[in-house]
């Protein structure tokens, strides 16, 4: 099971300890800035969990921007967020500490769907341990000024490149990511977060919170429970081969889109970076979002209630008799398809696209052939 | 694009611009779909003329680059007052300097013409760990990572097919939101934000072609 993101607790002084002891014992300079990143790493995750923002932020991928709000409260303990595209069809999610909900206006539809996972909207990154540094690299760049503030920048350098890495503008005083960045293997930049306002009041009352979206006479559709069983003949497939560092943290079945059976997902971490592979008996079911929107995942057992007006969802995805195959990109990561045994491979994640090809082509059934 | 406006992106960008001055830029953004394309492409070559480590320069990048010049008029020397000498797009002023970002320019070029793989669509693995299967109409890594990473640390290309758009892309939106849940922090991030994006393309196009992956090798 993958590990819940866990937080550097680390008080003021171990730091200043830790710079004396190691100029004391002539450790080398270069694992100091690797220290202080790490360190820089964990006061950003507890900000980005701890704290109460609202900020307003730039998303620049392959040439175009969007700007988004983000929302983001703690209160005795719970968690709400709302991420809302600020431009175009006016897309929301809404998330609380079991469920997130995805406004889509422009198809008329909701999508409710139980998430256990809680790490924030904005995004935050595991503890760096030692397997997590054998991958990647910390680095201390030079300070820089972002909406006005100081700001650390660190680096999360991958060392080859079956991944991609991060570079973070941190706020001098309070650790928020002002700006973040995603890079390649040569640093080159693949998607980019810029912050234009960031508040962090003390309170944000629940308005805040709430959707935008007039939800009147829109489909909703809620997904229901997250665990099913793959059948007997996907429970053997496996990636026989890896890429260095990446190992399987979680194996379970989901439902894609309205297939009539569930497909075997299967989870590869290097500690940081994740790839999905998603193995299905037979040809895939067409999908039931149209391009660009986020659809369900897993069987629908809840209601729909409201009419299906305006461009049903269902009926937008042109029928799928073959088999996929090939390569795609999806946002910052890649999708890559191809058949094994009869059986329809995908993997996808934010990594390079030699990663998921890589991991697809490697996907072996078991002993025997699988039965389809 | 405005002078006034030119300016003010460009202090936001240096992290300079006032925050009531931020706010209003901020909102002509929002309306204004134009200006945000402009932004966009400021931001790269911004990202590139601030001296980026370890930046490269693709053939996307040159190309929107290129666009940028191309589209937006290059300001006279010496007309607008600006706060800070670190500018990035202040030695767009000078002619120079514009011969300066043509002449890297080139050489992304002259990278990717010394750079195998780049003749047609579809994905090709060459060099160390190279593939010796081709299940597809594409040739394939043959799947064993430790070869590829011992093997002399001699560089291999990868090249991202020009239109590989397989998959439907609605099916493969549901796999990326299937995905995100299990996505780290950041990755996950990316994830929604790119299902909140309404694309004029169809999710899943690839969106710089023939885009150069050169592969290094750890040290």
């Amino acid at each position: 099971m993958i590990q819940a993101l866990r937080h550097h607790v680390r008080t003021g002084w171990l730091f200043p300890c830790a710079m004396v002891g190691a100029l004391l014992t002539g450790t080398p300079v270069r694992s100091w800035a690797a220290e202080d990143a790490g360190l820089w790493l964990g006061k950003m995750n507890q900000a980005l969990a701890n704290r109460n923002y609202d900020g307003t932020f730039f998303h620049l991928s392959g040439g175009r921007v969007q700007t988004m709000r983000i929302v983001h409260r703690v209160r005795a303990g719970r968690v709400m967020e709302r991420l809302q595209l600020l431009d175009g069809p006016g897309r929301e999610f809404v998330r609380n500490d079991d469920e997130l909900t995805c406004y889509l206006p422009d198809q008329h539809t909701v999508l409710v769907e139980p998430r256990q996972d809680r790490g924030p909207f904005l995004g935050s990154l595991p503890q760096f341990g030692a397997d997590t540094g054998e991958y990647y690299r910390l680095e201390t760049l030079p300070d820089a000024r972002i909406l006005g503030r100081m700001a650390h920048v660190i680096a999360v350098n991958p060392k080859d490149q079956f991944r991609f890495g991060y570079r973070l503008w941190l706020d001098e005083k309070t650790a928020m990511p002002l700006k973040t960045q995603l890079c390649d293997s040569h640093g080159e930049v693949l998607e980019q977060i810029l912050f234009a306002r960031l508040d962090m009041p003390e309170n944000i009352p629940d308005a805040e919170l709430a959707p935008t979206v007039n939800t009147e006479g829109m489909r909703w559709v809620r997904q229901g429970p997250a665990h099913e069983a793959a059948s007997p003949s996907l429970s053997g497939f496996r990636v026989s081969e890896l890429p260095p560092g990446f190992k399987l943290t979680v194996e379970g079945a989901q439902t894609i889109g309205d297939a009539s059976a569930p497909a075997s997902h299967l989870v590869y971490s290097d500690g940081l970076a994740t790839v999905s592979v998603f193995i299905e008996a037979q040809s895939p079911a067409p999908g039931t979002a149209a391009p660009g929107t986020a659809s369900v995942t897993g069987p629908v057992t809840g209601s729909v209630t409201g009419p299906a007006t305006g461009s049903d969802p269902a009926s937008a995805a042109p029928p799928a008799d073959a088999p996929v195959q090939g390569l795609a990109r999806v946002g910052s990561g890649y999708a890559f398809s191809t058949v094994v045994q009869g059986h329809q491979v995908t993997a996808v994640g934010e990594v390079p696209a030699l990663t998921v090809e890589f991991m697809a082509h490697s996907v072996k059934g078991g002993a025997e052939p699988a039965h389809h | 694009m405005s002078e006034q406006i030119r300016e003010q992106v460009s202090a936001f960008l240096d992290g300079e611009l006032p925050s009531t001055e931020t706010e209003l830029l901020l909102k002509r953004l929002t309306r204004d779909g134009e200006l945000r394309e402009s932004f966009g492409r400021y931001a790269l070559i911004g990202e590139a003329l601030r001296g980026g480590r370890t930046t490269r320069l693709t053939k996307g990048f040159a190309a929107r680059v290129n666009l940028a010049i191309d589209g937006e008029p290059v300001p006279a020397s010496g007309t607008v007052g600006l706060k800070s000498a670190a500018r990035w797009w202040r030695p767009f002023a000078g002619a120079a300097v514009v011969a300066g970002v043509a002449a890297v320019a080139i050489v992304a070029m002259q990278q990717r013409s010394l750079a195998p793989g780049v003749a047609g669509p579809g994905v090709t693995i060459s060099g160390a760990g190279a593939p010796a299967a081709a299940a597809l109409n594409v040739s394939t890594p043959v799947p064993s990572a430790a070869p590829m990473l011992a093997a002399n640390h001699e560089a291999i290309s990868y090249t991202v097919p020009s239109a590989p758009s397989a998959a439907p892309s609605g099916r493969l939106t549901n796999y990326m939101f299937a995905h995100s849940k299990y996505s780290y922090g950041l990755a996950q991030r990316g994830v929604l934000a790119d299902l909140l994006i309404n694309d004029d393309e169809p999710a899943g196009a690839v969106r710089e072609p023939a885009k150069q992956i050169p592969a290094r090798v750890a040290p």
